[in-house]
């Protein structure tokens, strides 16, 4: 029977596909909402790079393309709504009149005192005997009232939960009718039922949109319930940066030399500070002095820990034949980047012999695999001298991984022994760097060097000084330090492969943000100071078998 | 006291005393000589705090360094070596010298006029135990104003009193503060 079943529903999924707009418009109707790719990408059920392919060339099919239109048709009707006024709130209150006739005689529509003004909107045709005037004489108690945010409007009538009878409304998950008076005068007033079911499927299935704009049209008159509002206004610190640049520089009488050195030296406590007022409401704490492994301990006061960063210090051996124009690529504020990271929120717990888990992050022990490549790209463990296993953090083993993988196939798979691990989450730091990243950008913007130096030391000393430090104490997480550092490192990394990928040849990658490359970059990354772009620190010219600074031209900074 | 661990252990949880932790977190934070006793320089950089002024020489004496002034000066000069118990006795002796000596400044940075410190408390380690009779116990989070009685006892070595002071503060965790008398560590900034 099962067997039949399965092939029903699969009958019933085979249908036309759902029409949706070309990419680019998709792109526009969602950044006109104030929708950002995740928010959609979680609706969905999807990943954000999944949203941004869709909005680049990508197709979704099956379920996915329904949902996605039924998203697009949405916002694409809201949209038009708040462009044009007059015609959602005709479209508004429709839906809920139709599927609520009200039989004490008051209004068939939800009472909005926010919308007196709202004119009497054409009453649906089959409930001739309702006043359809505004009347805001609902009970403030009446559930259609106070909570227009917990209301689900069916699109297909369901028994309700108490009566029985169809209801076009769900309540906490619970199809029943908005209003007690329904329940008993359904069966009493049976002209008024057989009025909802053509409603219904009318505002389901052939126009979406007006079944779900009533929730929507709702909102301009909102302040009613903080739930599930669609439009938000970003919520975070205030301007706590350019507060705390204009207080320097008023103290200093504008001098900005003092300015900016009184500002670097309270960088660290307002980065702090900073962290704490984007971490506010957040649903991770911030842990800030968790039992540490002894392997992140350093082995004496000046000493280091156990852990290989992996941090590139390499030089290409051989030059194709010939002279090259070198260019020497400086990635910008690769620490701030950095920071969007997989970090491991708690204590970190012992295991061994597992596979790596994606939902976790930490420090693994592991015997990195034979690399192939140095002729061309770096190894991506870094100028490694000693064999044998070594303990390397999250960037560098998720690298690997991706590396050893089906799409690159570069590499074995690395061979994990131990690891220390913990839960782990992306968007612990990312308010956090999405103010440093903004304040960076308008500062950029308007030459404003005292904020950029400021940021600069903010994100830079906050990212040095969170292991041991003696110059921050309130947070000693040697593993995030370790863990940001591989990441600024996997970055440049696979901004190598990049360019190699693209037919550049790469001749050195060093340290945190160092690329020299030789060919047509600029077809490869972008120029600027943005956070994705590149900065060209120098270029020379080299030889094959020599490498001689012949001429320096190129801004220095 | 209610929920007093009595048998810690018994089914393989571990961790040490919370006041433990504690006391470790107030060495970490006061610093001090890193290099053991045992070698030359340790040694050398114990017995000149120990013997910069005349308080100094007071203090060690009354910390337990009851030598005579002729052989300070003779270990001092290089021209005898202690023996491996006045060693203990020295390293013992300097750690509460310089305990006496930071208490004070630590307690007003803990302090902070009265704001108190954030503490965090990471819970006993569970792992080692049957999974039937694990229990839910969550990393917790609380400010301590007064830290006056725990830096206190802390200073004078006082293991009992710590303990004391500790379960005292603890008790504002609420009902379930029992289960935060061992801990796997115990965090906070000064």
């Amino acid at each position: 029977m099962s067997d039949f079943d399965a092939i029903d529903s699969l009958l019933a999924a085979v249908g036309p596909e759902a029409e949706l707009p070309v990419p680019h418009r998709r792109r526009e109707l969602r950044e006109r909402a104030r929708l950002s790719k995740a928010q959609v990408a979680r609706a969905l059920g999807v990943s954000p790079s999944t949203v941004t392919g869709w909005e680049k060339d990508r197709e979704p099919s099956g379920e996915l393309r329904t949902k996605y239109a039924y998203l697009l048709d949405g916002l694409a009707a809201k949209l038009a709504a708040e462009t044009g006024p007059e015609t959602a709130p005709a479209a508004g209150p429709a839906a809920p009149s139709a599927g609520v006739p009200v039989a004490d005689g008051f209004s068939a529509e939800p009472a909005e005192p926010a919308e007196p003004a709202e004119p009497a909107e054409p009453a649906e045709p089959a409930e001739p005997a309702e006043p359809a005037e505004p009347a805001a004489a609902e009970p403030a108690g009446s559930p259609q009232d106070g909570d227009g945010d917990e209301v689900e409007v069916l699109t297909a009538p369901e028994p309700c939960v108490l009566c029985g009878h169809p209801a076009g409304t769900r309540v906490a998950g619970f199809a029943q009718h908005l209003h007690p008076a329904d329940c008993q005068t359904t069966a009493a007033a049976p002209p008024a039922q057989p009025a909802a079911p053509p409603a219904q499927p009318d505002t389901a299935h052939t126009s979406k949109p007006p079944a779900r704009t009533p929730r929507t049209t709702r909102s301009p008159g909102r302040s009613k319930g903080p739930a599930r509002r669609a439009f938000q206004e970003p919520s975070g610190p205030g301007d706590l940066i350019g507060q705390a640049v204009k207080a320097a520089l008023a103290e200093h009488q504008g001098d900005v030399e003092t300015a900016t050195a009184a500002l670097l030296k309270r960088a660290i406590p307002d980065a702090m500070r900073l962290l704490d007022e984007t971490r506010k409401g957040a649903r991770y704490d911030v842990i800030a002095h968790p039992w540490i492994p002894g392997i992140l301990k350093k082995q004496t006061s000046r000493g280091a820990d156990e852990i290989w960063e992996a941090r590139p210090k390499w030089t290409r051996h051989e030059l194709p034949p010939g002279r090259h124009e070198v260019t020497a690529l400086d990635i910008n504020g690769a620490y701030l980047s950095a920071l969007k990271t997989h970090l491991p929120l708690g204590q970190l717990e012992h295991s061994t012999g597992l596979a790596h888990d994606r939902r976790r992050a930490g420090v693994h022990l592991i015997t990195p695999p034979p690399w192939e490549h140095d002729a061309v790209l770096p190894n991506p463990i870094g100028q490694r001298d000693e064999p044998g296993p070594l303990w390397v953090t999250e960037p560098t083993l998720r690298l690997l991984l991706r590396l050893s993988g089906p799409k690159y196939g570069l590499c074995a798979p690395p061979q994990i022994h131990e690891s220390y691990t913990s839960g782990a989450t992306e968007n612990l730091l990312e308010k956090f760097r999405i103010v440093l990243k903004d304040a960076r950008d308008t500062a950029i913007e308007q030459g404003d060097e005292v904020t950029l130096e400021y940021v600069k030391a903010m994100y830079s000393k906050f990212v040095s000084t969170m292991g041991e430090s003696n110059y921050n104490r309130e947070l000693y997480r040697p593993d995030w330090m370790h863990i940001i550092r591989s990441q600024a490192f996997s970055n440049l990394w696979l901004k190598a492969l990049r360019a190699h990928d693209e037919g550049l040849t790469v001749v050195r990658a060093m340290g945190t943000d160092e690329l020299h490359v030789i060919g047509d970059w600029r077809s490869v990354f972008p120029e600027g100071r943005g956070v994705t772009e590149v900065k060209v620190k120098d270029t020379y010219t080299a030889t094959s078998g020599t490498t001689e600074h012949m001429e320096t031209e190129g801004e220095e900074e | 006291m209610p929920e007093r661990n009595i048998d810690f252990g018994k089914f393989g949880a571990r961790g040490i005393k919370g006041s433990d932790a504690v006391a470790r977190k107030l060495d970490e934070l006061a610093g001090g000589i890193a290099t053991p006793v045992t070698t030359r320089r340790g040694l050398m950089a114990r017995l000149h705090y120990l013997t910069k002024s005349a308080r100094s020489r007071q203090a060690a004496k009354e910390a337990g360094l009851t030598v005579t002034d002729r052989t300070l000066k003779a270990w001092l000069e290089g021209k005898r070596r202690p023996s491996k118990a006045n060693l203990a006795r020295i390293d013992a002796a300097y750690r509460t010298v310089r305990r006496q000596n930071v208490a004070r400044h630590l307690l007003k940075r803990l302090n902070r006029d009265g704001r108190g410190t954030r503490v965090e408390i990471h819970p006993l380690d569970q792992s080692q135990v049957p999974r039937q009779l694990q229990r839910v116990v969550e990393y917790r989070t609380m400010n301590v104003r007064r830290w006056d009685r725990i830096v206190g006892s802390w200073a004078a070595g006082d293991h009992q009193g710590l303990d004391a002071a500790w379960d005292d503060t603890i008790v504002d965790l609420g009902s379930q503060w029992g289960q935060y008398e061992y801990v796997t560590n115990i965090g906070f900034a000064a």
